[in-house]
């Protein structure tokens, strides 16, 4: 990130850490897309994209007087997203224990879209086959994020970052690639 | 073979096209409202265990109190016998 657009960020979160709406809103758009990419990647449901995206910035915006550097504001916006989104899966998980009958918690697999392409399918079936924490991983590296930039979004090594991307993308090309094989 | 960036590219906009229109105002709105976020796994849990121990107690409190009843009813038939025998000598 350049240190113009950082200082300008910065800038943007005080003011909205201030109350100013305006800048709230200004913060919501610059990021809802990005949220709503990274919730998809996690989720893999396209059903749950709104409604995640939702409270992650409703989460957001009665935390951001707690976020003590702004200049840190995007890595803790995606731990914010993380976090939720992990919530949603291991709510939906246990819901699937204590309800093993309910029709609507049935593995139901979201209907192909109309302009889905093949290679849309096969990403999305190999996401799907692995654990949140490396779906995370995989699309804050989409996001263009860097391994410092997501170390501090985990809370963890740089080191660390390195290994788990690693064998984060090797699972998911061998399951790539044995969907679009087939 | 491993997903090129197309691949991703397209996930992202598919995630992007579930945005309604107006979604930043609808936030803001929610967040006034104090619409709470779906609770957090520990609250759940936290209010399922209160449920729980709150179950427990009102069992424990019936429980005693039907026992307490019960054993004041036993008392007092035993009462009633021994009176009953002591009228009647039996116990000389």
């Amino acid at each position: 990130m350049d240190p113009s657009s950082t200082t300008a960020l910065v800038d943007l979160v005080r003011r909205a850490q201030s109350g100013d709406e305006s800048a709230q809103r200004e913060i919501i758009l610059s990021y809802q897309h990005r949220v709503a990419g990274f919730v998809y990647a996690m989720t893999n449901r396209s059903d749950s994209v709104e409604d995640l995206a939702q409270q992650v910035f409703i989460k957001m915006i009665r935390a951001l007087n707690s976020l003590q550097a702004p200049a840190q504001f995007e890595s803790w916006l995606f731990r914010l997203a993380r976090n939720t989104c992990i919530d949603h899966l291991r709510r939906q998980k246990l819901r699937r224990i204590f309800l093993p009958f309910s029709i609507e918690h049935e593995d139901v697999p979201e209907p192909r879209g109309a302009v889905d392409t093949e290679e849309l399918d096969a990403l999305r079936y190999a996401i799907s086959q692995l654990r949140p924490q490396d779906r995370a991983l995989l699309a804050l590296v989409q996001e263009g994020r860097s391994h410092a930039e997501i170390a501090q979004t985990l809370k963890t090594s740089v080191a660390a970052v390195k290994a788990r991307l690693h064998r984060a993308r090797e699972q998911l090309r061998q399951h790539y690639q044995s969907d679009h094989e087939t | 073979m491993k997903p090129d960036n197309q691949a991703w590219d397209q996930l992202w906009e598919k995630a992007a096209a579930q945005l309604r229109p107006n979604f930043a105002d609808r936030v803001l709105r929610a967040a006034r409202a104090g619409v709470d976020a779906a609770p957090s796994m520990l609250s759940q849990f936290a209010l399922g265990a209160a449920t729980a121990a709150i179950c427990f107690l009102a069992v424990a409190v019936f429980q005693a109190r039907n026992v307490h009843e019960e054993d004041k009813n036993t008392i007092a038939d035993w009462q009633q016998i021994a009176s009953a025998a002591d009228d009647s000598g039996l116990l000389q």
